[in-house]
């Protein structure tokens, strides 16, 4: 799967501060730190940049690149700022992250994706929301990648995004998404896929964050799910990621088949993984102490 | 053709909780089918219960058709829960509100004392709930377990702030515990998990919150529906306890209730009914006209 770094977001406080006092390092130390992890993208997250947009969409893509030579994921709503960083975008062909199914994306961010020739991440979202459940999700992305080919850009080019949400705020929108993941290729061919996969441990106690998002990862990868915007300082995951830890993948396999999975001979990590796959699949109900139910 | 009735029959059961000791002793939960659903397999062994609601100290907001049938025993809390028991309540409810420390703010001891009279003056299990202060609560109902023990009184709330300490004491001297979490299932589930790790399972009971008729009772609904589901449908060790519907001053303090008395009596009434349906063991009314109300409701089932 390809990994497009996380950690360069305007909610953390040190990129939040570094972005409003044009201080590089603290910026450039985390686009080094992931680009050593093993990212494949780094994504670039400046909220809706309301002050300066073009200009520090600009100063945070020149910034990064001075320092990387990863492709970079442009990620903001604001359609000023996307296009400032695009535009600032010279060392690999960017990923415009994101358009919607809503109108004012449809009108404002697509034709970005076709005017500088970028991929686009395209998310289930619509005017009324997120779509409650696969059907919708389904009739949602159907639809704005209809409206994308119009446009010009290839099914090829559009990373549909299936919005993941907090496992302990809707434990039923988590496999709703990865139902949709499983479906996906088949409505679509030629179509990429991303997601925001930690968002998937929001709400849940720090320590326990890792485990849930790599298992969730692993469960897409077995569909073919193409990339995720993830925590690549999290060396398991991208280890994990990268087939160095085929015994966890096939235990989490198992899980996803075997409801009733004998754990008795298996090793305290692997059990945990077990719990995990079920809590995900909604076969027991979530709480924070779910590793040890 | 013939039409045949689908019949569910589920793998789960509640767990069956006894509350009170020796002949006072009841037993609450059991079920292993959801509640009313009588055309499914399975049994539901015990009945929901009903307490009546007591204070240790005189209330001063209470509208004055549901003050009317206490009139004579409010500042006896002794005399009350006999009352209560005259009224036919199953259980006593006793809440020690003097204990509250932004109130009277009530010793541990003495709130203890008053309690352990109570419970000897009466011919029912007690049900004991703090003031909800859960600094407060963790001195005081060690103090009530300790000077009621072996009695197997049901007492709570224990929250995630001090479960610990309360169930400690729970476990020490021979009661049952009220798990109680902010409408929230998964935080349910997760309170029990800690809670089951050094105290047994079948001496818990969850509170989930219960709200009023029109103040947000669908969302106490939906949870003890849920509860139910997971625990008897889906058989998750850690939702199978029996449920304490707490209700009363949730309905008592509404304006519609403040505003009649058949008005007060309805409205307490039909959330008691509601969350009935839901799969509450055990519900804890206020006035004794609710009670024969939904009992007369019940036995034309």
């Amino acid at each position: 799967m390809i990994l497009i770094g996380e950690s360069i977001h305007i909610i953390s406080k040190g990129v939040s501060a570094a972005v409003k006092e044009r201080n590089k390092k603290p910026i450039q130390d985390l686009a080094v730190a992931q680009t050593e992890a093993g990212a494949h993208y780094l994504d670039l997250n400046m909220g809706p940049a309301r002050k300066n947009p073009e200009e520090t969409a600009e100063w945070l893509v020149k910034t990064v690149q001075e320092v990387t030579d990863l492709p970079l994921s442009i990620d903001t709503l604001n359609p000023v700022a996307m296009e400032a960083g695009l535009k600032a975008c010279t060392k690999a062909r960017p990923l415009l992250n994101s358009a919607s199914g809503r109108t004012d994306s449809k009108e404002e961010m697509l034709p970005l994706a076709k005017k500088y020739n970028t991929d686009v991440v395209i998310s289930v979202l619509t005017d009324r929301g997120c779509p409650p459940d696969v059907d919708s999700r389904v009739e949602s992305i159907m639809d704005t990648v209809a409206y994308a080919n119009e446009l010009g850009i290839p099914n090829e080019d559009i990373w549909v995004d299936p919005i993941l949400l907090p496992v302990s705020a809707d434990q039923k929108q988590v496999l709703e998404a990865l139902e949709f993941a499983k479906i996906l290729s088949d409505i679509l061919p030629g179509i990429k896929s991303t997601i925001g996969l930690s968002n998937l441990s929001n709400g849940t106690p720090e320590e326990l964050r890792g485990i849930l998002n790599r298992t969730y990862m692993t469960m897409l990868g077995r569909y073919g799910f193409y990339s995720a915007i993830a925590d690549v300082l999290d060396q398991e995951l991208v280890r994990l990621n990268r087939g160095d830890l085929p015994q966890i993948v096939d235990v989490i396999h198992r899980a996803m088949d075997e409801e009733d999975l004998d754990i008795s001979s298996l090793s305290q990590q692997e059990r945990e993984y077990v719990k995990t796959v079920s809590t995900l699949l909604g076969r027991t109900l979530y709480s924070h102490s779910w590793l040890e139910d | 053709m013939d039409y045949k009735a689908p019949v569910e029959s589920y793998s789960g059961s509640v767990r069956e909780v006894t509350i009170g000791q020796g002949s006072k002793a009841v037993k609450i939960g059991g079920e292993s089918k959801l509640a009313y659903n009588f055309f499914d397999e399975g049994s539901i062994p015990n009945p929901p219960r009903f307490a009546l609601e007591v204070r240790d100290t005189e209330p001063d907001n209470w509208a004055p058709w549901v003050l009317e049938p206490y009139k004579d025993v409010v500042s006896d809390p002794v005399k009350w829960a006999q009352k209560c028991v005259e009224y036919g309540a199953e259980m006593v409810c006793l809440r020690l509100a003097s204990t509250d420390p932004v109130g009277k703010d009530a010793s541990p001891k003495e709130a203890a004392e008053a309690v352990k009279k109570v419970a000897d003056a009466v011919s029912v299990p007690l049900i004991v709930y703090g003031s909800g202060d859960d600094k407060k609560d963790a001195e005081v109902l060690p103090e009530v377990a300790a000077t009621c023990s072996g009695q197997n009184l049901l007492l709570g709330p224990a929250l995630k702030e001090n479960y610990e300490v309360i169930a400690k004491a729970a476990q020490e001297h021979g009661h049952t515990v009220i798990a109680q979490t902010p409408l929230d299932i998964n935080l349910m589930k997760e309170l029990n998990i800690k809670l089951s790790k050094t105290f047994p399972p079948e001496r818990v009971v969850i509170d989930p919150l219960s709200s009023g008729l029109g103040y947000g009772m669908e969302y106490s609904f939906t949870i003890m529906e849920r509860t139910k589901h997971t625990g008897v449908m889906f058989k998750d060790a850690m939702t199978q306890m029996p449920i304490i519907a707490d209700l009363a001053e949730e309905c008592w303090k509404t304006k519609e209730a403040k505003a009649s008395k058949e008005q007060g009596i309805l409205w307490e009434s039909m959330t008691a009914l509601s969350l009935l349906l839901a799969g509450a063991n055990i519900v804890v009314l206020r006035h004794p006209e609710t009670l024969g109300l939904v009992r007369e409701i019940l036995k034309q089932e």
